[in-house]
Protein backbone atom coordinates (compact mmCIF):
# COMPACT_ATOMS: atom_id res chain seq x y z
CA UNK A 1 0.00 0.00 0.00
CA UNK A 2 1.29 3.41 -0.84
CA UNK A 3 1.83 5.89 1.60
CA UNK A 4 -1.11 8.39 2.21
CA UNK A 5 0.55 12.18 1.43
CA UNK A 6 0.78 14.09 4.75
CA UNK A 7 -1.71 16.68 3.05
CA UNK A 8 -4.59 14.44 2.51
CA UNK A 9 -4.26 13.15 6.27
CA UNK A 10 -4.42 17.11 7.11
CA UNK A 11 -7.01 17.80 5.41
CA UNK A 12 -9.16 14.69 6.27
CA UNK A 13 -8.78 15.69 9.80
CA UNK A 14 -9.84 19.34 8.85
CA UNK A 15 -13.16 17.47 7.47
CA UNK A 16 -13.33 15.21 10.23
CA UNK A 17 -13.40 17.56 12.72
CA UNK A 18 -15.94 19.55 10.99
CA UNK A 19 -18.16 16.64 10.45
CA UNK A 20 -18.18 15.58 14.49
CA UNK A 21 -19.16 19.34 14.68
CA UNK A 22 -22.36 18.97 12.60
CA UNK A 23 -25.41 16.82 13.82
CA UNK A 24 -26.42 16.79 9.78
CA UNK A 25 -23.11 16.29 8.32
CA UNK A 26 -22.09 13.10 10.62
CA UNK A 27 -25.90 11.65 9.69
CA UNK A 28 -25.00 11.72 6.15
CA UNK A 29 -21.62 10.42 6.85
CA UNK A 30 -23.16 7.30 8.37
CA UNK A 31 -25.98 7.66 5.30
CA UNK A 32 -23.32 7.04 3.05
CA UNK A 33 -21.65 4.10 4.59
CA UNK A 34 -19.50 1.82 2.35
CA UNK A 35 -19.61 4.21 -0.47
CA UNK A 36 -16.71 5.65 -1.96
CA UNK A 37 -16.26 8.81 -4.31
CA UNK A 38 -13.11 9.41 -6.55
CA UNK A 39 -12.52 13.22 -7.20
CA UNK A 40 -10.05 13.70 -10.27
CA UNK A 41 -8.42 16.73 -10.62
CA UNK A 42 -5.61 15.51 -13.04
CA UNK A 43 -2.82 15.75 -11.53
CA UNK A 44 -4.14 14.30 -8.22
CA UNK A 45 -6.61 11.42 -7.94
CA UNK A 46 -8.04 11.36 -4.36
CA UNK A 47 -10.69 8.32 -2.98
CA UNK A 48 -13.41 9.79 0.04
CA UNK A 49 -14.55 6.67 2.05
CA UNK A 50 -17.30 6.83 4.29
CA UNK A 51 -16.55 5.11 7.40
CA UNK A 52 -19.00 5.02 10.38
CA UNK A 53 -19.43 8.11 10.67
CA UNK A 54 -15.75 9.49 9.82
CA UNK A 55 -14.29 10.84 6.34
CA UNK A 56 -11.39 9.01 5.02
CA UNK A 57 -9.50 10.63 2.25
CA UNK A 58 -6.51 8.24 0.20
CA UNK A 59 -4.92 8.12 -2.80
CA UNK A 60 -6.84 6.67 -5.50
CA UNK A 61 -5.96 2.93 -6.33
CA UNK A 62 -7.10 0.53 -9.40
CA UNK A 63 -10.06 -0.36 -7.89
CA UNK A 64 -13.56 1.48 -8.92
CA UNK A 65 -15.73 3.87 -7.14
CA UNK A 66 -19.00 4.31 -6.58
CA UNK A 67 -18.84 7.54 -8.68
CA UNK A 68 -16.16 9.92 -9.90
CA UNK A 69 -16.28 13.28 -9.88
CA UNK A 70 -13.49 14.51 -12.53
CA UNK A 71 -12.29 18.19 -13.55
CA UNK A 72 -10.27 20.92 -13.43
CA UNK A 73 -9.13 22.05 -10.18
CA UNK A 74 -10.89 25.35 -10.49
CA UNK A 75 -14.20 23.74 -11.67
CA UNK A 76 -14.08 21.00 -8.39
CA UNK A 77 -13.66 23.96 -6.42
CA UNK A 78 -16.05 26.03 -7.50
CA UNK A 79 -18.62 22.82 -7.78
CA UNK A 80 -17.14 22.16 -3.89
CA UNK A 81 -18.15 25.52 -2.58
CA UNK A 82 -21.75 25.24 -3.80
CA UNK A 83 -21.65 26.98 -7.01
CA UNK A 84 -22.43 25.31 -10.19
CA UNK A 85 -19.86 24.29 -12.20
CA UNK A 86 -19.36 25.27 -15.73
CA UNK A 87 -21.35 23.47 -18.05
CA UNK A 88 -19.31 23.10 -20.82
CA UNK A 89 -16.03 23.65 -21.92
CA UNK A 90 -12.02 22.70 -20.61
CA UNK A 91 -13.02 23.84 -17.21
CA UNK A 92 -16.18 21.77 -16.92
CA UNK A 93 -16.49 19.13 -14.07
CA UNK A 94 -18.58 15.80 -14.54
CA UNK A 95 -19.81 13.01 -12.97
CA UNK A 96 -19.70 9.40 -13.69
CA UNK A 97 -21.07 6.64 -11.62
CA UNK A 98 -24.03 6.74 -9.17
CA UNK A 99 -25.22 10.33 -9.79
CA UNK A 100 -26.97 10.38 -6.18
CA UNK A 101 -23.84 8.80 -4.25
CA UNK A 102 -21.66 11.94 -5.98
CA UNK A 103 -24.38 14.58 -4.97
CA UNK A 104 -24.55 13.22 -1.42
CA UNK A 105 -20.75 13.86 -1.28
CA UNK A 106 -20.89 17.25 -2.54
CA UNK A 107 -23.27 17.90 0.15
CA UNK A 108 -21.28 16.24 2.52
CA UNK A 109 -18.30 18.68 1.55
CA UNK A 110 -20.23 21.59 2.09
CA UNK A 111 -21.70 20.64 5.17
CA UNK A 112 -18.15 19.68 6.41
CA UNK A 113 -16.79 22.97 4.89
CA UNK A 114 -14.24 23.91 7.67
CA UNK A 115 -14.55 27.75 9.49
CA UNK A 116 -10.74 29.02 8.92
CA UNK A 117 -11.55 31.71 12.19
CA UNK A 118 -12.21 28.24 14.25
CA UNK A 119 -9.65 25.96 12.61
CA UNK A 120 -6.88 29.24 13.56
CA UNK A 121 -8.74 29.34 17.44
CA UNK A 122 -6.86 25.66 17.66
CA UNK A 123 -3.63 27.11 16.81
CA UNK A 124 -3.14 30.85 18.60
CA UNK A 125 -6.43 30.92 20.82
CA UNK A 126 -9.76 32.45 20.15
CA UNK A 127 -9.23 35.59 21.06
CA UNK A 128 -6.36 35.88 18.62
CA UNK A 129 -7.79 34.10 15.67
CA UNK A 130 -10.78 36.55 16.15
CA UNK A 131 -8.52 39.41 15.69
CA UNK A 132 -6.40 37.38 12.98
CA UNK A 133 -9.72 36.72 10.90
CA UNK A 134 -11.16 40.50 11.66
CA UNK A 135 -7.63 41.57 9.92
CA UNK A 136 -7.75 39.54 7.55
CA UNK A 137 -11.76 40.44 5.99
CA UNK A 138 -10.74 43.97 6.50
CA UNK A 139 -7.40 43.56 4.45
CA UNK A 140 -9.30 41.84 1.99
CA UNK A 141 -11.84 44.37 2.09
CA UNK A 142 -9.77 46.76 1.69
CA UNK A 143 -7.92 45.10 -1.28
CA UNK A 144 -11.23 45.07 -3.35
CA UNK A 145 -11.73 48.49 -2.82
CA UNK A 146 -8.15 49.26 -3.83
CA UNK A 147 -9.23 47.19 -6.91
CA UNK A 148 -11.90 48.99 -8.00
CA UNK A 149 -10.57 52.50 -7.25
CA UNK A 150 -7.15 51.85 -9.23
CA UNK A 151 -9.54 50.40 -12.14
CA UNK A 152 -11.90 53.48 -12.13
CA UNK A 153 -8.77 55.54 -11.56
CA UNK A 154 -6.57 54.10 -15.10
CA UNK A 155 -9.63 54.11 -16.95
CA UNK A 156 -10.58 57.51 -16.38
CA UNK A 157 -7.00 58.64 -16.62
CA UNK A 158 -7.07 56.74 -20.31
CA UNK A 159 -10.39 58.05 -21.09
CA UNK A 160 -10.36 61.49 -19.79
CA UNK A 161 -5.98 62.67 -19.87
CA UNK A 162 -4.47 60.63 -22.29
CA UNK A 163 -6.88 60.04 -25.06
CA UNK A 164 -6.13 56.91 -25.23
CA UNK A 165 -9.27 55.33 -24.94
CA UNK A 166 -12.59 56.31 -25.49
CA UNK A 167 -15.75 57.37 -22.91
CA UNK A 168 -18.67 55.49 -22.48
CA UNK A 169 -20.96 58.39 -23.68
CA UNK A 170 -18.39 58.86 -27.21
CA UNK A 171 -18.32 55.13 -27.97
CA UNK A 172 -22.44 55.12 -27.92
CA UNK A 173 -22.10 58.46 -29.95
CA UNK A 174 -19.80 56.50 -32.36
CA UNK A 175 -22.36 53.06 -32.27
CA UNK A 176 -24.86 55.73 -33.25
CA UNK A 177 -23.45 57.43 -36.11
CA UNK A 178 -22.12 54.07 -37.14
CA UNK A 179 -25.91 52.55 -37.26
CA UNK A 180 -26.86 55.68 -39.23
CA UNK A 181 -24.45 55.08 -41.76
CA UNK A 182 -25.60 51.12 -41.99
CA UNK A 183 -29.01 52.25 -42.59
CA UNK A 184 -28.39 55.44 -44.92
CA UNK A 185 -26.66 52.57 -46.83
CA UNK A 186 -29.06 50.37 -46.85
CA UNK A 187 -31.78 53.12 -47.54
CA UNK A 188 -29.60 54.12 -50.82
CA UNK A 189 -28.91 50.14 -51.67
CA UNK A 190 -32.73 49.85 -51.88
CA UNK A 191 -33.27 52.95 -53.35
CA UNK A 192 -30.84 52.00 -56.03
CA UNK A 193 -32.07 48.72 -56.39
CA UNK A 194 -35.38 50.57 -57.06
CA UNK A 195 -34.09 52.52 -59.93
CA UNK A 196 -32.59 49.56 -61.33
CA UNK A 197 -35.67 47.82 -61.55
CA UNK A 198 -37.84 50.74 -62.86
CA UNK A 199 -34.65 51.59 -65.28
CA UNK A 200 -35.22 47.36 -66.95
CA UNK A 201 -39.28 47.88 -67.52
CA UNK A 202 -38.68 51.73 -68.97
CA UNK A 203 -38.52 51.04 -72.93
CA UNK B 1 6.34 -16.45 27.44
CA UNK B 2 9.95 -17.94 27.76
CA UNK B 3 12.41 -15.72 25.74
CA UNK B 4 15.28 -17.19 27.38
CA UNK B 5 18.46 -17.96 24.99
CA UNK B 6 16.38 -15.67 22.16
CA UNK B 7 18.16 -12.65 20.66
CA UNK B 8 16.79 -9.42 19.80
CA UNK B 9 18.58 -6.12 18.74
CA UNK B 10 19.80 -3.03 20.43
CA UNK B 11 21.30 -1.21 17.20
CA UNK B 12 23.68 -3.40 15.19
CA UNK B 13 23.85 -5.27 18.22
CA UNK B 14 22.70 -8.74 19.33
CA UNK B 15 21.42 -9.04 23.30
CA UNK B 16 18.97 -11.51 24.99
CA UNK B 17 15.57 -11.06 25.26
CA UNK B 18 15.73 -9.88 28.49
CA UNK B 19 18.42 -7.57 28.27
CA UNK B 20 17.07 -4.70 25.81
CA UNK B 21 15.16 -3.14 28.21
CA UNK B 22 17.23 -2.56 30.58
CA UNK B 23 19.93 -1.78 28.26
CA UNK B 24 17.43 1.14 26.70
CA UNK B 25 16.36 2.18 30.15
CA UNK B 26 20.05 3.13 30.77
CA UNK B 27 20.90 4.91 27.63
CA UNK B 28 17.77 6.87 27.98
CA UNK B 29 18.43 7.43 31.80
CA UNK B 30 21.70 8.80 30.20
CA UNK B 31 20.03 11.20 27.95
CA UNK B 32 17.42 12.12 29.94
CA UNK B 33 18.64 15.49 30.78
CA UNK B 34 19.45 17.07 27.76
CA UNK B 35 16.50 14.74 25.69
CA UNK B 36 14.98 17.98 24.58
CA UNK B 37 18.16 19.90 23.42
CA UNK B 38 19.51 17.24 21.38
CA UNK B 39 16.05 16.77 19.76
CA UNK B 40 16.37 19.97 18.95
CA UNK B 41 19.74 20.29 17.75
CA UNK B 42 20.00 17.02 15.71
CA UNK B 43 16.06 17.30 13.74
CA UNK B 44 17.01 20.93 13.61
CA UNK B 45 13.28 21.87 15.49
CA UNK B 46 11.40 19.78 12.64
CA UNK B 47 10.70 17.20 15.21
CA UNK B 48 8.19 19.81 16.30
CA UNK B 49 6.32 19.75 13.31
CA UNK B 50 5.84 16.02 13.05
CA UNK B 51 4.46 15.74 16.69
CA UNK B 52 2.10 19.00 15.90
CA UNK B 53 1.09 17.07 12.52
CA UNK B 54 0.57 13.41 14.32
CA UNK B 55 -1.20 16.06 17.03
CA UNK B 56 -3.08 17.14 14.02
CA UNK B 57 -4.70 13.30 13.07
CA UNK B 58 -5.74 12.32 16.45
CA UNK B 59 -9.23 13.02 16.61
CA UNK B 60 -9.40 14.20 20.04
CA UNK B 61 -12.67 16.21 21.51
CA UNK B 62 -13.15 17.56 24.81
CA UNK B 63 -13.81 14.85 27.48
CA UNK B 64 -11.69 11.98 25.95
CA UNK B 65 -8.91 10.27 27.48
CA UNK B 66 -5.67 9.43 25.72
CA UNK B 67 -2.29 7.23 26.49
CA UNK B 68 0.46 8.83 25.24
CA UNK B 69 2.99 5.73 25.74
CA UNK B 70 7.01 5.95 25.83
CA UNK B 71 6.13 9.63 26.45
CA UNK B 72 9.56 11.14 27.66
CA UNK B 73 9.33 14.50 28.33
CA UNK B 74 5.67 14.93 27.89
CA UNK B 75 5.51 16.82 24.02
CA UNK B 76 2.90 14.29 22.68
CA UNK B 77 0.99 14.53 25.78
CA UNK B 78 1.24 18.14 26.52
CA UNK B 79 -0.80 18.56 22.88
CA UNK B 80 -3.29 15.70 23.95
CA UNK B 81 -3.89 17.97 26.96
CA UNK B 82 -5.02 20.59 25.00
CA UNK B 83 -7.58 19.05 22.88
CA UNK B 84 -8.82 16.81 25.62
CA UNK B 85 -9.35 19.93 27.92
CA UNK B 86 -10.09 20.06 31.00
CA UNK B 87 -13.14 17.44 31.05
CA UNK B 88 -10.54 15.02 29.46
CA UNK B 89 -7.77 13.09 30.83
CA UNK B 90 -3.99 12.17 29.77
CA UNK B 91 -1.65 9.41 30.92
CA UNK B 92 1.64 9.85 30.15
CA UNK B 93 3.44 6.32 30.00
CA UNK B 94 6.92 5.87 30.15
CA UNK B 95 8.94 2.49 30.98
CA UNK B 96 11.85 4.84 32.15
CA UNK B 97 11.43 6.84 35.17
CA UNK B 98 14.13 9.18 34.92
CA UNK B 99 12.35 10.56 31.77
CA UNK B 100 8.55 9.74 32.70
CA UNK B 101 10.06 12.31 35.79
CA UNK B 102 11.26 14.90 33.14
CA UNK B 103 7.89 14.79 31.30
CA UNK B 104 5.88 15.16 34.45
CA UNK B 105 7.99 18.45 36.03
CA UNK B 106 7.17 20.05 32.60
CA UNK B 107 3.94 18.97 31.93
CA UNK B 108 3.60 20.84 35.24
CA UNK B 109 5.54 24.18 34.10
CA UNK B 110 2.77 23.98 31.41
CA UNK B 111 0.11 24.42 33.96
CA UNK B 112 -1.10 20.76 33.11
CA UNK B 113 -1.94 19.51 36.88
CA UNK B 114 -5.29 18.06 37.52
CA UNK B 115 -6.40 15.88 34.37
CA UNK B 116 -2.67 13.97 33.54
CA UNK B 117 -1.61 10.98 35.54
CA UNK B 118 1.89 9.69 35.18
CA UNK B 119 2.49 5.80 35.31
CA UNK B 120 5.34 3.89 34.62
CA UNK B 121 4.58 0.97 32.24
CA UNK B 122 5.93 -1.57 30.07
CA UNK B 123 4.45 -0.59 26.51
CA UNK B 124 3.60 -4.74 26.04
CA UNK B 125 1.87 -4.97 28.74
CA UNK B 126 0.04 -1.99 29.35
CA UNK B 127 -1.69 -1.16 33.29
CA UNK B 128 -4.96 -0.28 31.75
CA UNK B 129 -8.89 -2.17 31.21
CA UNK B 130 -9.63 -2.94 27.83
CA UNK B 131 -11.12 -0.08 26.01
CA UNK B 132 -9.69 2.63 27.75
CA UNK B 133 -8.91 5.12 25.63
CA UNK B 134 -9.77 6.75 22.40
CA UNK B 135 -6.40 7.72 21.28
CA UNK B 136 -2.94 5.83 21.82
CA UNK B 137 0.39 7.68 20.84
CA UNK B 138 3.75 6.76 20.79
CA UNK B 139 6.44 8.92 19.32
CA UNK B 140 9.93 7.74 18.99
CA UNK B 141 9.10 4.87 21.27
CA UNK B 142 8.75 1.88 19.35
CA UNK B 143 11.48 0.89 18.31
CA UNK B 144 12.59 0.80 21.49
CA UNK B 145 10.68 -1.84 22.40
CA UNK B 146 11.70 -5.31 22.63
CA UNK B 147 8.38 -7.13 21.53
CA UNK B 148 6.93 -4.87 19.00
CA UNK B 149 3.71 -7.18 18.22
CA UNK B 150 3.11 -7.50 21.74
CA UNK B 151 3.12 -3.94 22.13
CA UNK B 152 0.91 -3.05 18.97
CA UNK B 153 -1.45 -5.44 20.33
CA UNK B 154 -1.17 -3.81 23.83
CA UNK B 155 -2.00 -0.48 22.48
CA UNK B 156 -4.85 -2.46 20.46
CA UNK B 157 -6.09 -3.53 24.01
CA UNK B 158 -6.47 -0.55 25.40
CA UNK B 159 -8.44 1.94 22.54
CA UNK B 160 -11.87 1.81 22.55
CA UNK B 161 -13.82 0.68 19.58
CA UNK B 162 -13.23 3.29 16.82
CA UNK B 163 -9.84 4.07 19.01
CA UNK B 164 -7.18 5.45 16.62
CA UNK B 165 -3.63 4.65 17.04
CA UNK B 166 -0.93 6.93 15.95
CA UNK B 167 2.47 5.80 16.10
CA UNK B 168 5.27 8.52 14.86
CA UNK B 169 8.70 6.74 14.55
CA UNK B 170 11.85 7.07 12.21
CA UNK B 171 11.43 5.02 9.34
CA UNK B 172 13.45 4.43 6.01
CA UNK B 173 14.25 7.28 3.49
CA UNK B 174 12.32 6.97 0.12
CA UNK B 175 13.46 10.77 -1.16
CA UNK B 176 15.84 10.08 -3.87
CA UNK B 177 19.52 10.86 -3.21
CA UNK B 178 18.47 11.47 0.70
CA UNK B 179 19.62 7.84 2.06
CA UNK B 180 23.58 8.63 1.62
CA UNK B 181 23.08 12.17 3.40
CA UNK B 182 20.94 10.28 5.68
CA UNK B 183 23.54 7.54 6.62
CA UNK B 184 26.76 9.81 6.98
CA UNK B 185 24.47 12.13 9.02
CA UNK B 186 23.08 9.89 11.45
CA UNK B 187 26.87 7.46 11.81
CA UNK B 188 29.37 10.69 11.75
CA UNK B 189 27.05 14.45 12.96
CA UNK B 190 24.67 12.34 15.81
CA UNK B 191 27.31 10.82 17.82
CA UNK B 192 29.81 13.73 18.09
CA UNK B 193 26.37 15.92 18.18
CA UNK B 194 25.84 13.55 21.43
CA UNK B 195 29.35 13.57 22.86
CA UNK B 196 29.64 17.49 22.57
CA UNK B 197 26.58 18.37 24.03
CA UNK B 198 25.10 15.17 26.21
CA UNK B 199 28.68 13.85 26.58
CA UNK B 200 27.11 10.61 25.59
CA UNK B 201 28.32 9.20 21.76
CA UNK B 202 27.55 5.65 22.52
CA UNK B 203 23.89 6.26 23.13
CA UNK B 204 23.53 8.56 20.24
CA UNK B 205 25.36 5.82 18.04
CA UNK B 206 22.43 3.71 19.60
CA UNK B 207 20.34 6.13 18.33
CA UNK B 208 21.20 6.23 14.71
CA UNK B 209 21.73 2.29 14.58
CA UNK B 210 17.97 1.32 16.21
CA UNK B 211 16.82 3.51 13.40
CA UNK B 212 18.28 0.95 10.81
CA UNK B 213 17.16 -1.85 12.84
CA UNK B 214 13.75 -0.70 12.88
CA UNK B 215 10.83 -2.29 10.61
CA UNK B 216 10.33 0.24 7.59
CA UNK B 217 6.90 1.22 6.07
CA UNK B 218 5.26 -1.43 4.98
CA UNK B 219 6.75 -4.11 7.66
CA UNK B 220 5.29 -1.92 10.60
CA UNK B 221 2.08 -1.66 8.37
CA UNK B 222 1.57 -4.78 8.18
CA UNK B 223 2.59 -5.46 11.77
CA UNK B 224 -0.62 -2.83 11.94
CA UNK B 225 -2.70 -5.38 10.25
CA UNK B 226 -1.51 -8.59 12.36
CA UNK B 227 -1.92 -6.89 15.55
CA UNK B 228 -5.62 -6.16 14.19
CA UNK B 229 -5.71 -2.65 13.27
CA UNK B 230 -8.38 -1.23 10.49
CA UNK B 231 -7.90 0.80 7.96
CA UNK B 232 -4.15 1.01 8.46
CA UNK B 233 -2.28 3.50 6.48
CA UNK B 234 1.29 5.34 7.19
CA UNK B 235 2.32 9.44 6.08
CA UNK B 236 5.93 9.82 4.99
CA UNK B 237 7.50 12.72 6.36
CA UNK B 238 10.50 14.84 5.65
CA UNK B 239 10.87 12.30 2.82
CA UNK B 240 10.40 9.36 5.04
CA UNK B 241 13.37 9.76 7.55
CA UNK B 242 9.80 9.73 10.02
CA UNK B 243 6.51 7.91 9.04
CA UNK B 244 3.50 8.32 10.96
CA UNK B 245 1.25 5.07 10.96
CA UNK B 246 -2.14 5.19 11.86
CA UNK B 247 -4.62 2.38 12.68
CA UNK B 248 -8.02 2.18 14.10
CA UNK B 249 -9.59 -0.45 16.58
CA UNK B 250 -13.09 -1.19 14.61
Amino acid sequence: MPATAAWLASLEALLNRSIDGSAQAAALTRRLQGTSLDIDAGITRVRARAVGSRLVLLASDETSADAVISGSLPALLQLLRGGAAPLAGKAAAAVSGNAEVANLYRSLFLLARPDPEEELSRWIGDFAARRVSRFAGQTIEFARRVRRTAGENIAEYLQEESRDLVNGTELEEFLRGVDDVRETADRIEARLERLGTSAKGTP
Amino acid sequence: MDHSGRKVDFGFEQVGWSDKAERVRSVFASVAGKYDLMNDLMSFGVHRLWKQFTLSLTGLRPGDRALDVAGGTGDLAAGLLRQVGKSGRVVLSDVNPAMLGMGRDRLLDRGFVSNVDCIVADAERLPFEDGSFACVTIGFGLRNVTDKAAALRSMYRVLKPGGQLLVLEFSTPVAPGLKPVYDAYSFKVLPLLGQMVAGDAASYRYLAESIRMHPDQETLLEMFRAAGFAQSRYHNLTGGIVALHRGYKI
